[in-house]
């Protein structure tokens, strides 16, 4: 019973986390039709920010909002650096074929998460460094008894529950959030509908840059700081936006969570080692029983 | 009839040029000391691997960020013939190349189902998922560490004809040969009704279904050659020395992702550049950071970055590639002087 | 008044429109008929910049459009509805109509209220059903949606095409008469795009026969009606 317990309540923190790096990637891929594979190392670049904040006597807060802004921006500036450019070339007989558009901004993402990771090893040295927490990670006791979840695991699920409900609110009560859902589902009825798409485009970036910067500053204080800490991260939420569905937002979270139970179970019961390996082979049952997701829906599904 | 001319003629300049290429390492492997010889054994064996993407991604049109793990499977196959079942290494070698064309079987079934990002993001988990397997099945594997293998000693008629030769320039017999042939495989395929097949689904599947071409069995096939030429050179690769999870490595996937783009997706040609490029650019830097005696916090990760910006350089301004750009220049000169 | 001169449009390899001239009137129905591929589509997507024109100019009153963004022509009041029922089919009926407006929230949002009411009273099918997924519309209610997603924009000028695509003849003919009442009531100026002339040239002021990117004929529409030498080269029929 308490390890079932210790289970479920790290695969719930941690899948808090996972459901957060998988939304930012679900996002940029219905706005933008690009898997986003530097989103966590434009994460662990703003972590660095906020890591060497703190260093020079920032507090906590400051950092933490500064990490957010200045993930929405590195976000940002990737779309209208490189993506942009990129996908609007005209003329190009590379982009004429089918798969080569989809594949040219694979390739920069991979580009862009090498530079992201050197600048950051030259800028910070290569050595891991530990990530403050707000909230201690002992052990949460009522009266005698030790529960099996901490105080950090709390902060976590209480962040991520926060920010979900926001996202949620933000995508179905605002035109903004219509118009970003619009754009996703028909670039050209939103277009004559006068709605800036490019514009809206940008902004799932920025959204997604934030989300997965937080989802650093949450993940760091369990795994220590280095240029290579968040890849795995990355693989997770990807195999959390596949099973919830790559075009669903909620099935993205709802992904995220399940992923972070089978890890949470795997890592209890069986050993940490497996780790991986439960998540491939997680992943290629998804795909082959439902590679549209659990909430996804095939028709709107790329190609 | 016609056709079969055309055929007979590929087969020759292919014929041709893979024996310009082995003759060309085979002259530059002379010039050289024992280490870039070695450097060109390396070469012969990862050009295999990266015509393997060339093929994969450039012909038909599917992304694989994870060639190392199918090198794995050629890697830890052949090792373990030859060390369990004592065979030559030259029969698990080719061995290998059946058992990751079968493993490439499977995963190009599970492929076809995917496009673009999906498989990209699959192959990337499964390069990853590597050590985890080797740790798994230890007893099988040699968990973390792998196990150590080796080319053997060059044989007696091999010396008898030139005489003594080193490890370096054994490893590069050994590893040269198998490129000349796969060099020459991938210049007939694609040359070929069935490369045509393959160009045809990776731009347009839809009119490529209409025009009757069944678009998963294509994609099953692409998949499959291209593991068989992964597999091959995860074998030979693997006998330099070491068969474990830090020989392929997903930075070896990455590694040959690149070479495939800076020398261009769609090129044989820019192939053979891109291969040199990210085998040679470790050392080349290394001499520009002795001689700019830079620190070692840079210097650890300048291969890095110079290799995320030649990646991003050649997606935002050439994204055919060096061959891309060499074509265009030919173009330009060619109206120019008309 | 639409001003449209030697207007060329191409594809890769063909000239979808080519050296197009004509005008149309305010608070008219101008209608444009012609066969499959004769350009029809591509002339409206191309007013309203969703295609860029190789030569030529578009002009609404004093203002160019011929560079514009699909964007800001929208915004200048220039309205279209696609061709084939284009409505977000995943987004429910009031979200589309809401998309419609949406870039006029800021500037005026007393009216968007307006405009938003006055097409449920054009359409109450679309307010009965205005919670429900656009998907689950019928053809002939997809297509009022698409039309109130263009109308609560208040355009000054309204590019259908095709509306009676795949409807009824009586559905469309109802969809026909309400954008006339509209025209006659608001000034509205309309360019509609069909291939069955007769209803569609019942309603309008003028009528331009397009055929192979040409424009053939530009007459008032009772003559184009009356020609049916012109009709049965170009149509068929
Ligand atoms: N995106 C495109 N690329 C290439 N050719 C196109 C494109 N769009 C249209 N065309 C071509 O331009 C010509 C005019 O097409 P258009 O869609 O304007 O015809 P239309 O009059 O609307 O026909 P229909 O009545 O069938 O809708 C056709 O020959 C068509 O094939
Ligand atoms: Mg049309």
């Amino acid at each position: 019973m308490d390890s079932f317990l210790t289970a479920f309540f790290s695969g719930t923190s941690q899948g808090a986390i996972y459901a957060l790096v998988s939304l930012g990637l679900v996002l940029v891929w219905r706005g933008a039709g690009v898997v986003n594979f530097a989103q966590m190392g434009q994460a662990m670049f703003t972590t660095y920010i906020a890591s060497q904040l703190i260093q020079n006597d920032y507090s906590y807060w400051s950092a933490f909002v500064i990490a957010l802004v200045s993930g929405a921006i590195l976000g940002a500036i990737v779309d209208l650096g490189l993506m942009r450019p990129l996908t609007s070339r005209k003329n190009s007989q590379l982009l004429n074929s089918q798969s080569m558009r989809t594949t040219i901004p694979v390739i920069a993402s991979l580009g862009i998460l090498g530079v992201l990771k050197a600048v950051a090893g030259i800028l910070w040295a290569g050595e891991e460094r530990g990530f403050p927490s707000p909230i201690a990670a002992n052990a949460l006791t009522i009266g005698d008894t030790t529960l099996a979840i901490t105080g950090f695991d709390l902060f976590v699920i209480g962040v991520v529950f926060v920010t979900l409900v926001l996202t949620t609110i933000f995508f179905t009560r605002t035109g903004m959030g219509l118009a970003m859902r619009a754009s996703a589902l028909n670039p050209e009825v939103t277009r004559l509908s006068g709605i800036r798409v490019g514009s809206v485009r940008t902004l799932s970036w920025a959204i997604s840059g934030t989300a997965s910067s937080l989802a650093g500053l949450l993940v760091t204080p369990k795994t220590n700081l280095s240029p290579n800490t968040l890849d795995l991260l990355l693989i997770v939420g990807f195999t959390a936006a596949v099973v919830g569905g790559l075009n669903s937002l909620a099935g993205s979270v709802l992904g995220g969570f399940i992923v972070g139970y089978v890890i949470a179970f795997v890592n209890v019961y069986s050993a940490p080692e497996n780790v991986f390996l439960a998540i491939l082979v997680f992943l290629l049952l998804a795909l082959f029983i439902r590679p549209q997701g659990i909430l996804g829906s095939k028709e709107v599904r790329r190609v | 009839m016609s056709k079969v001319k055309t055929h007979k003629v590929i087969g020759a300049r292919s014929t041709r040029l893979a024996i310009i290429f082995f003759i060309f390492i085979l002259l530059l492997s002379m010039q050289f000391d024992p280490y870039n010889q070695y450097q060109l054994a390396n070469i012969s064996t990862l050009l295999i691997a990266v015509l393997s993407i060339t093929l994969l991604t450039g012909a038909s049109g599917q992304i694989s960020l994870g060639q190392g793990a199918i090198m794995a499977v050629g890697g830890y196959s052949s090792a373990l013939l030859v060390t369990k079942l004592g065979l030559s290494m030259w029969i698990a070698f080719v061995l290998a190349i059946f058992v990751s064309a079968l493993f490439g079987l499977f995963l190009g079934l599970a492929a076809a189902r995917l496009s673009g990002p999906y498989l990209a993001g699959t192959t990337l988990v499964m390069a990853l998922a590597i050590p985890s397997v080797a740790i798994r099945f230890e007893s099988l594997f040699g968990g973390d560490i792998g196990f150590t293998v080796d080319y053997g000693y060059p044989p007696n008629w091999l010396t008898n004809l030139i005489g003594e030769i080193s490890i370096e320039e054994w490893s590069l017999y050994v590893a040269l040969p198998f490129a000349a042939l796969s060099l020459f495989a991938v210049l007939n395929l694609s040359n070929t009704r069935s490369g045509r097949t393959w160009r045809a689904v990776r731009d347009n599947e839809v009119a490529a279904a209409l025009a009757g071409i069944n678009i998963a069995r294509t994609k099953v096939i692409a998949f499959v050659c291209a593991s068989a030429l992964a597999g091959l050179a995860g074998a030979i690769y693997g006998f330099r020395g070491l068969v474990g999870p830090s020989v392929y490595s997903t930075d070896l996937s990455l590694l040959l992702l690149t070479a495939a783009v800076i020398g261009g997706l769609r090129s044989i040609g820019g192939a053979i550049f891109g291969t040199f490029v990210i085998v040679f650019l470790p050392d080349v830097i290394e001499r520009i950071t002795k001689a700019l005696a830079l620190p070692e916090t840079i210097s650890n990760y300048l291969p890095a970055l110079l290799i995320g910006f030649l990646l991003l350089l050649t997606v935002i301004f050439n994204p055919r590639g060096s061959a891309g750009a060499l074509e265009h220049i030919r173009h330009a000169r060619h109206s120019h002087k008309h | 008044m639409l001003i449209i001169s030697n207007l060329v449009t191409e594809f890769a390899s063909i000239k979808a429109l080519n050296d197009i001239s004509f005008q149309a009137k305010p608070g008219c129905i101008t209608t444009v008929i012609g066969a499959n591929g004769a350009g029809k589509s591509t002339l409206l997507r191309t007013i309203s910049g969703l295609e860029r024109p190789t030569s030529g100019s578009i002009k609404w009153f004093d203002e160019e459009l011929t560079h514009k963004s699909v964007e800001s022509i929208v915004r200048s009041g220039i309205a279209q509805v696609p061709e084939g029922h284009a409505v977000i089919s995943q987004l429910s009926v009031a979200e589309n109509i809401e998309l419609g407006g949406l870039f006029r929230k800021r500037i005026a949002r007393g009216d968007l209220a307006i405009a938003t009411k006055e097409v449920y009273e054009l359409f109450p099918i679309l307010f009965e059903r205005r919670r429900e997924p656009a998907g689950s519309l019928s053809g002939g209610e997809r297509q009022m949606l698409a039309i109130s997603r263009a109308l609560v924009s208040r355009p000054k000028l309204l590019l259908l095409d095709e509306p009676s695509l795949g409807l009824a003849p009586l559905i469309s003919a109802q969809i026909i008469s309400t954008v006339n009442e509209l025209c006659k009531s608001t000034g509205l100026t309309v360019l509609l795009v069909e291939q069955n002339a007769n209803t569609a040239l019942a309603v309008a002021d003028h009528g331009i026969l397009l055929a192979l990117g040409k424009v053939i004929a530009n007459l008032p529409a009772k003559e184009l009606i009356a020609d049916s030498s012109l009709r049965a080269a170009y149509l068929g029929y």
